[in-house]
């Protein structure tokens, strides 16, 4: 119940179809009882009208009384039987009950309307003058009279009857239409990625909403705003540190062609390292803001395997060093639809990653199949693999597994995941070797291109 | 040969000067367009590297000042500026190569040479990766253990197709159609044939396999 209450008060919808609700129940059982009883006492006037009427027949047209001697005349309802007699009969009513006629109505009755208790049974009486001065009596039960008055008063109710629950219908089906626009406006902005802050369309919702809307897009913008400066700061930062690395990278280069000492050349190496890193840290960097910031569509198809080829390419001396060996599985290719450049540099970084930490010797391969209509991308590799506990962090910027001495740059998975997110492909981490749970296997799923 | 370097940041002019004095240029050194321009018209240079984020007068527009004056000049960019749009109005302004910082002034010396190379219209008649050469008119092979290899037609032929872009990746396919001309049945396993046969004559080393992709020799040994 309080759960129920919280909903009430905190859901417009709600407390709307509530409202109205009770406001619709309240209104039909006041007019249901105004209507019952109004019914109810006209129905008793008309009965009391009736009973008028007879005896003003009976007065006009000089009728005669005779008692029928015996019972049960066709036709004849015991219930609803009207009786006239004399008042004056009364006295001479062969029993206590309203069997036979004359009925011991009590002589002494005024003329008018009364009720009148006879054997146990209530009858309603009209006792009147007649122009020859006799008194005389009309009378009937009052329980066929109550009956038949209570139901043409339930007759009168049936209307609210049908009405309320229809009512009931019409109003809560009402309210959802009238709150369909939010809910299907939260759910296209709940569908929304990251990326997507483009403002709403506000032109289909109710005025209501609007200025709500309106405020909303207000936000979004800002936030897209400072998204763009962030990542702007973050590409102008990484270029500009492009001019000092570089000049730094071919001193050092000019350096190690210089005559110096063994010691001094051991020296020499960390060194040069360490600015080859800092290099490579900002190529990622500024890798990584190129790809949240571009939405260029995919032009034409891309071989998969054509991509393969050209990162192999790219990352064999890497590989030679550590002798790994690295290659493609299987003949079928795959087209696939999406920017080239993109797809690219995707493969490229999980394929760096996979010659990172793959120990000497070992084993990385590439592959693509089709699964269920996508292309599925497979990199394998025989490295340690990445903890099941671990996989939803790595993709954060500058994660790296506990343990490694890898000196990468920690944006790889995080620009694969930037290019995902903008493409629509899908990641996931998995073990190569899933009964020893050692290896890597990353698996993308890309839309295929058609035809 | 005379180099006429143009560079406003004056650590990586600095240190691109020194290399090209270290390997026997003799290079000048500007900060801007103008003076660029300016040195060009007084001094015959052989190449020019050019910085395209120049003060003043961008490296583009001293670019397209050069080529309006039908100056001829062989003309490297190197530049920070990575987006194809630049990379395409430089080449399409007349640029003869585009080099990326940052690079490793090895990778610049060996595109200065290929420019000069191109640009002076010398028919390339050798073929070298490092480990392997290939005499394009004698059709000698040589590596540093066994000089002068005599090579039959088709593995000249499979050797030149691996040669003309070391590092790069080629198919069975792509190799196949380098041996044989249309029409020509093709023999199976001809290309594994023809490698095994050159990997004796000049080593195991020579050609690699790239499994599931296809063949190559390394760029840099």
């Amino acid at each position: 119940m309080d759960g129920f209450k919280k909903r009430l008060s905190e859901s417009v919808q709600l407390r709307l179809s509530v409202t109205l609700s009770l406001a619709i129940l309240i209104v039909a059982i006041v007019a249901g009882v105004f209507a019952f009883i109004s019914a109810f006492d006209e129905a008793h006037e008309m009965q009391d009208d009736t009973l008028r009427q007879v005896a003003v027949l009976f007065d006009r047209q000089h009728m005669t009384l005779k008692y029928p001697e015996g019972k049960g005349i066709a036709g004849d309802d015991e219930e609803s039987r009207l009786i006239i007699q004399h008042l004056a009969d009364g006295n001479k009513a062969s029993g206590n009950d309203d069997d036979t006629a004359p009925l011991p109505f009590p002589t002494t009755l005024a003329d008018g309307l009364s009720t009148v208790n006879v054997g146990g049974e209530a009858f309603r009486v009209l006792v009147r003058t007649t122009a020859r001065g006799e008194r005389i009596a009309v009378g009937q039960e009052t329980g066929a009279r109550d009956k038949d008055a209570r139901e043409s008063a339930w007759r009168s109710l049936l209307p609210f009857l049908i009405l309320f629950p229809v009512l009931l219908l019409v109003v809560g089906d009402l309210v959802r239409k009238l709150f369909r626009p939010i809910a299907t406006l939260s759910s296209e902005i709940d569908q929304r990625a990251e990326q997507e802050l483009h403002p709403i369309n506000e032109s289909h919702l109710p005025t209501e909403i609007r200025p709500f809307v309106v405020a909303i897009n207000r936000l979004l913008e800002r936030v897209a705003n400072a998204m763009e400066t962030q990542r702007r700061f973050v590409a102008d930062a990484a270029h500009e540190l492009r001019s000092p690395l570089t000049a730094l990278s071919l001193q050092a280069e000019r350096l190690s062609g210089a005559d110096m000492s063994a010691v001094a050349h051991e020296r020499l190496v960390p060194l040069r390292r360490g600015i080859e890193r800092g290099r490579n840290l900002i190529d990622q960097l500024l890798t990584l803001a190129k790809v949240q910031a571009e939405t260029s569509a995919p032009t034409s198809p891309v071989s998969v395997h054509e991509v393969y080829r050209r990162v192999l390419e790219d990352l064999l001396p890497l590989a030679d060093i550590k002798h790994l060996d690295i290659g493609v599985e299987g003949e079928q290719d795959v087209r696939v639809l999406i920017n080239e450049m993109d797809l690219m540099t995707l493969v490229k970084n999980l394929v760096d990653n996979a010659i990172r930490y793959t120990p000497e010797g070992g084993r990385i391969d590439l592959s693509v199949v089709m699964d269920n209509g996508t292309a599925l991308l497979q990199i394998k590799d025989s490295g340690p693999g990445i903890a099941v506990e671990e996989r939803a962090r790595v993709f954060d910027p500058f994660y790296r597994s506990l343990g490694t001495d890898e000196a990468g740059s920690g944006l790889g998975l995080s620009i694969v995941q930037a290019i995902a997110q903008r493409t629509g492909a899908r990641v996931s981490l998995g073990f190569a070797d899933e009964v020893q749970n050692r290896g890597l296997r990353v698996s993308v799923w890309l839309n295929v291109a058609n035809g | 040969m005379r180099i006429l370097l143009v560079e406003d940041d004056p650590m990586i002019g600095d240190a691109i000067h020194g290399a090209l004095n270290d390997a026997s240029y003799a290079a000048d050194w500007v900060k801007n367009g103008l003076t660029a321009l300016a040195a060009l018209e007084t001094q015959h240079y052989d190449l020019v590297l050019l910085d395209l984020g120049l003060p003043g007068k961008d490296g583009l527009d001293v670019l397209t000042r050069i080529r309006a004056n039908n100056n001829p000049v062989p003309l490297l960019i190197i530049t920070a500026r990575d987006s194809l749009d630049d990379r395409l109005r430089g080449l399409d302004g007349g640029a003869d190569d585009y080099l990326l910082k940052p690079f490793d002034m090895a990778e610049l010396l060996a595109r200065m040479r290929a420019v000069l190379r191109r640009k002076g219209g010398s028919a390339l008649s050798v073929l070298d990766n490092g480990v392997v050469s290939l005499d394009l008119v004698s059709k000698e092979a040589s590596t540093a253990e066994s000089p002068g290899v005599q090579l039959s037609a088709r593995e000249f032929a499979l050797l030149q197709a691996l040669l003309i872009r070391p590092g790069a990746i080629l198919s069975r396919s792509e190799l196949e159609d380098r041996l044989y001309g249309w029409g020509n049945e093709v023999e199976s396993n001809a290309v594994e044939f023809l490698i095994h046969a050159l990997r004796r004559k000049l080593g195991s080393q020579v050609i690699k396999n790239v499994r599931g992709v296809g063949w190559m020799v390394s760029k840099n040994a």
